[in-house]
């Protein structure tokens, strides 16, 4: 118990100090985002200032900070400048559909790391194994974003995919069923494109745990003792291999929010990623902010979750916890 | 025969008064239209007819972030209510650049050109079915006018810095009187959307008016003028607008625009996504295209036509930094800027700039090359005398000579032009990382500046950080930048040519003209301004655009041309030099198929 309150509080201190941060960082960017307007011939500098002033950009940082904490605690996360709308419904709208694509993406990378990188390490050197390190060096050094092209590239040229957003016009007449084949046919590229760049990174992870562990003698033991090799691999090699895979389970959770974001643009996807590269430009703080807070709170979210999974899955975190 | 006549009429009546029954519940405040048709004066649109019916699907750069007009200021939003959402009294047709009867049907100018009578259309109802007269006008103007509002449309409505005042005569007519004779007042009205005083004035006197009208306003809460009304927004992804029964147009055949029963805005976050979305079918128009994804859809062109409107009202420049900055100045400041203030070395470098190559290489010759701001896309107002010297790096060198400038060799051979106190000229351009156009027009710049021995360095900054230097902290040394002007109209650059303006960008916001260019300039703004006829304004403003060139404190650049696209079923497609490039027109467009764009 002790263990989890002691993650709690850290986890707190965490996002105070991100949020802290953030707010520094973006007020020491040049510009700010009445700025657009004095390059507009027909808007009055007078007006730039009483406009400044009502959403207090002309406040001492301090000020503003507590005004923003205040707004977090009553759950709008600030107040956006452009849309002149709190912050939180913004972004909770639009983190619905970027959680969609992730979490699809990420299941599906894992659903596929898992058994080959297991079957990668077992034929460790052999044949099938070069050739998989073989394809995961190329995904792994081919960008995200140029990835997410190649694949425009694909939907444009056989005009079998859509070629961005979420629904096609006109999908409120469809039937149901083809209402999920449309949903269905435009999550298809954006979330091929994020699994494609995560699965490398999984794949060799998977590999090297796993291969570490196939060398263990209470491996070769078991394998003496006659055990078939399926349960040897999924049950006990898998268990001894999972404490650095939950590590990193908990990484792909935390990345959930912040890890589409230019898949989402370059797709678009009415997901968080367009929202929060335009708000960042147009400096819109608050939008970005609330956005970074967000992200953080997943990260430190799945860290914890990871560190749950593992304290019952290791037996040796239980014990050192509760030795202190 | 009679008894079946009857029997049709009945059911004719009967499913005319389900429909209005239909469109009273989900507008709340709908009023059946009960009016003869002929109490009411529908504008008569020229052109095509059309065929009603169908969807209309444009792609939008970003969301729209309100649907209030005294809180958008943001393109998309202002091209989503201008264009297709709100109405003003007097309009500038984006095609002849002239102003033609709106809301308004005629305006009468006192013979001081101080008060305008407007008259209104009879028979107007906002697209909730709301009747609309003079009392929505005066509440309009109120607003717009009051500083609590904080309204952009405020500035454009002080002329000397003192406010207009409208007074109602009767339901129809109201009078604007201006507190300075102002020549072409009935361009002001322009873009100035009308408000509804029955959903606006409540949060009005509660001082809730910038919080209304977000995007998730309910529909019925929602009215306008223009053409079409809120159905449906959807974050992230579209906006949906319907026709507006209401609309106060007409065809050539009487049948009442719109003609598209639908009107869909889709957020396509970069510009080549644009472009994808337009080639695979999804968007029925594109505008605003680069020269280069305008070539890229010319050739694989598949049942779309592509239009060039030529030259916009874009004008592309560099300038010096020609602020006063005393104190803060530093040694080395101070040296560049007593380059900068001299005009030879200005003219030097404009006639080093190779514009014809910059239009090729920028704009793969789709623009036109500049000598002045005002653009040969805006042929009312352009200067045709204002020389066009062509390049010539000899005249350059003279002028610099005279100038006190000379050439040393430097130790790798290359030849190194010199001030007066023997130091190197050296300085760097600002530019918009994300214009990729700017960016390539001042390396083109540099490397022509290169040949008169100036070592330049192009300073590509993200563009708040630029906008801040520029205005506020005034720490560059030469800027690349560009403007629009909203309107064809000189008075729409009025801030630009004022030495008092905020936008008179190589020293804005002086208290005293600097220079005394810049005071003539500043008197003949003002001159015309008070103006009355064409001839007398464009006399004075032709005087400016000499002076301009003259002195060039902006070396004028190129101007790109409007290249938009529109698929072959869409009717009544014309590109427009001014915004909305291709949505001007939107209450003509229609589908030649009677569908559009649909799912695939």
């Amino acid at each position: 118990m002790r263990y989890f309150l002691r993650r709690t509080i850290q986890a707190v201190l965490l996002l105070f100090g991100v949020s802290v941060l953030t707010f520094l960082f973006s007020a020491l960017a040049p510009g700010n985002y009445f700025d657009e307007m004095r390059l507009n011939p027909q808007i009055s500098s007078e007006t730039l200032a009483s406009l400044r002033a009502q959403y207090q950009l002309d406040r001492p940082l301090p000020i503003r900070y507590a005004y923003w904490v205040s707004s977090v605690l009553r759950g709008e996360l600030g107040f956006s400048f452009a849309y002149n709308t709190p912050v939180g419904p913004l972004l909770w709208v639009r983190a619905r559909n970027t959680l969609l694509l992730t979490l699809t993406a990420t299941l599906l990378a894992w659903a596929l790391a898992l058994p080959v990188g297991i079957w990668s390490a077992a034929s460790l050197g052999r044949w099938p194994d070069r050739a998989l390190s073989g394809a995961t060096a190329t995904f792994l050094i081919v960008p995200e974003l140029v990835l997410a092209l190649g694949l425009l590239i694909f939907a444009v040229r056989t005009n079998w995919f859509p070629t961005g957003g979420f629904v096609s016009t006109g999908f409120e007449t469809l039937s149901p069923a083809n209402k999920l084949r449309d949903i269905v046919l435009h999550m298809a590229l954006p979330v091929a494109a994020l699994a494609l760049s995560s699965l490398p990174i999984l794949l060799r992870h998977v590999r090297a745990a796993m291969a570490e562990v196939l060398g263990a003698p209470f491996l070769r033991a078991a394998e003496g003792h006659g055990i078939p090799r399926q349960t040897l691999l999924f049950k006990y090699a898998l268990r001894a291999a999972a404490n650095p895979l939950i590590s990193l389970f908990g990484f792909s959770l935390g990345a959930l929010l912040s890890g589409s974001l230019i898949v989402e643009v370059v797709m678009s996807w009415p997901g968080l990623g367009p929202l929060l590269l335009e708000a960042i430009l147009a400096r819109d703080v608050y939008v970005v902010i609330g956005g970074v807070l967000l992200s953080t709170i997943f990260l430190v979210g799945g860290n914890f979750v990871a560190d749950m999974l593992l304290y019952r899955a290791d037996p040796r975190i239980r014990t050192e916890s509760a030795a202190k | 025969m009679r008894t079946k006549r009857a029997s049709l009429l009945v059911t004719l009546l009967g499913l005319a008064g389900l429909c209005a029954a239909r469109e009273a519940a989900s507008y709340p405040h709908a009023f059946t239209p009960q009016q003869s048709k002929s109490e009411e004066e529908l504008l008569t649109l020229p052109g095509e007819l059309g065929r009603p019916g169908g969807r209309l699907v444009v792609s939008l750069r970003a969301e729209p972030k309100t649907l209030n007009p005294l809180t958008a200021v943001d393109a998309p939003s202002r091209e989503v209510i201008l264009g297709a959402m709100q109405a003003d009294l007097v309009h500038i047709n984006r095609a002849t650049q002239l102003t033609e009867p709106a809301l308004a049907t005629s305006w009468r100018v006192s013979a001081d050109y101080l008060q305008y009578t407007l008259t209104l259309r009879k028979g107007l109802r906002f697209s909730d079915g709301h009747p609309m007269d003079a009392d929505d006008i005066l509440f309009t103007f109120r607003v717009y006018l009051d500083e609590n509002v904080h309204a952009t449309q405020r500035d454009l409505l002080l002329i000397g810095g003192k406010p207009i005042a409208v007074r109602k005569v009767d339901a129809l007519t109201l009078v604007f009187q201006l507190p300075q004779p102002y020549g072409v007042g009935e361009r002001l009205f322009d873009g100035l959307a009308i408000l509804p005083r029955h959903l606006l004035e409540k949060p009005y006197t509660e001082g809730k008016l910038a919080e209304t009208w977000a995007l998730s306003t309910p529909a019925n809460l929602w009215a306008g003028l223009g053409p079409f009304r809120l159905k449906e927004y959807i974050p992230g992804q579209r906006l949906v607008l319907e026709r507006n029964p209401y609309y106060w147009k007409q065809d050539g055949k009487g049948t009442r625009l719109p003609y598209l029963d639908e009107l869909d805005f889709l957020f396509v976050p970069s510009s080549d996504a644009q472009v994808l979305r337009f080639q695979s079918g999804d968007t029925d128009v594109i505008s605003r295209l680069s020269a280069d994804n305008f070539f890229l859809l010319q050739r694989q062109q598949r049942g779309f036509t592509m239009a060039d409107a030529g030259p916009g009202l874009e004008y592309n420049f560099v300038f010096f930094n020609l602020n006063d900055l005393g104190e803060k100045a530093s040694s080395e400041m101070a040296r560049k800027q007593k380059w900068f203030r001299e005009v030879k070395f200005r003219q030097a470098v404009s006639l080093t700039v190779d514009r014809e190559a910059l239009v090729r290489l920028v704009y793969q010759g789709r623009g036109a090359a500049l000598w002045g701001p005002v653009t040969p896309g805006n042929r009312r107002w352009l200067n045709t005398s204002v020389p066009h010297p062509a390049r010539s790096l000899d005249q350059a060198r003279r002028l610099l000579k005279e100038a006190g400038f000379s050439w040393t060799n430097a130790s790798n051979g290359d030849s190194v032009l010199v001030d007066s106190g023997g130091k190197p000229v050296e300085f760097s351009i600002l530019t918009s990382s994300s214009n990729a156009d700017r960016t390539k027009m001042a390396t083109l710049l540099q490397d022509d500046l290169k040949q008169l021995g100036m070592h330049v360095q192009v300073a590509p900054l993200e563009f708040r950080s630029l906008i801040e230097r520029v205005t506020q902290t005034k720490e560059y040394d030469a800027c690349l930048l560009g403007l629009v002007s909203f309107d064809a109209d000189p008075n729409s650059d009025l801030n630009v040519w004022l030495s008092s303006g905020g936008t008179h960008l190589w020293n804005p916001s002086q208290a005293h003209p600097a220079t005394t260019w810049e005071a003539e300039m500043d008197h003949l703004m003002e001159q015309q301004l008070s103006a009355t006829t064409y001839e007398q304004r464009k006399k004075l403003y032709d005087r400016v655009q000499e002076i301009l060139a003259e002195n060039q404190p902006m070396i004028f650049l190129a101007s790109p041309h409007i290249l938009a696209g529109a698929k072959d079923t869409v009717g009544n497609f014309h590109a427009a030099v001014l915004e909305p490039y291709v949505l001007w027109n939107v209450e003509q467009l229609f589908q030649r198929d009677g569908a559009g764009s649909n799912s695939k």
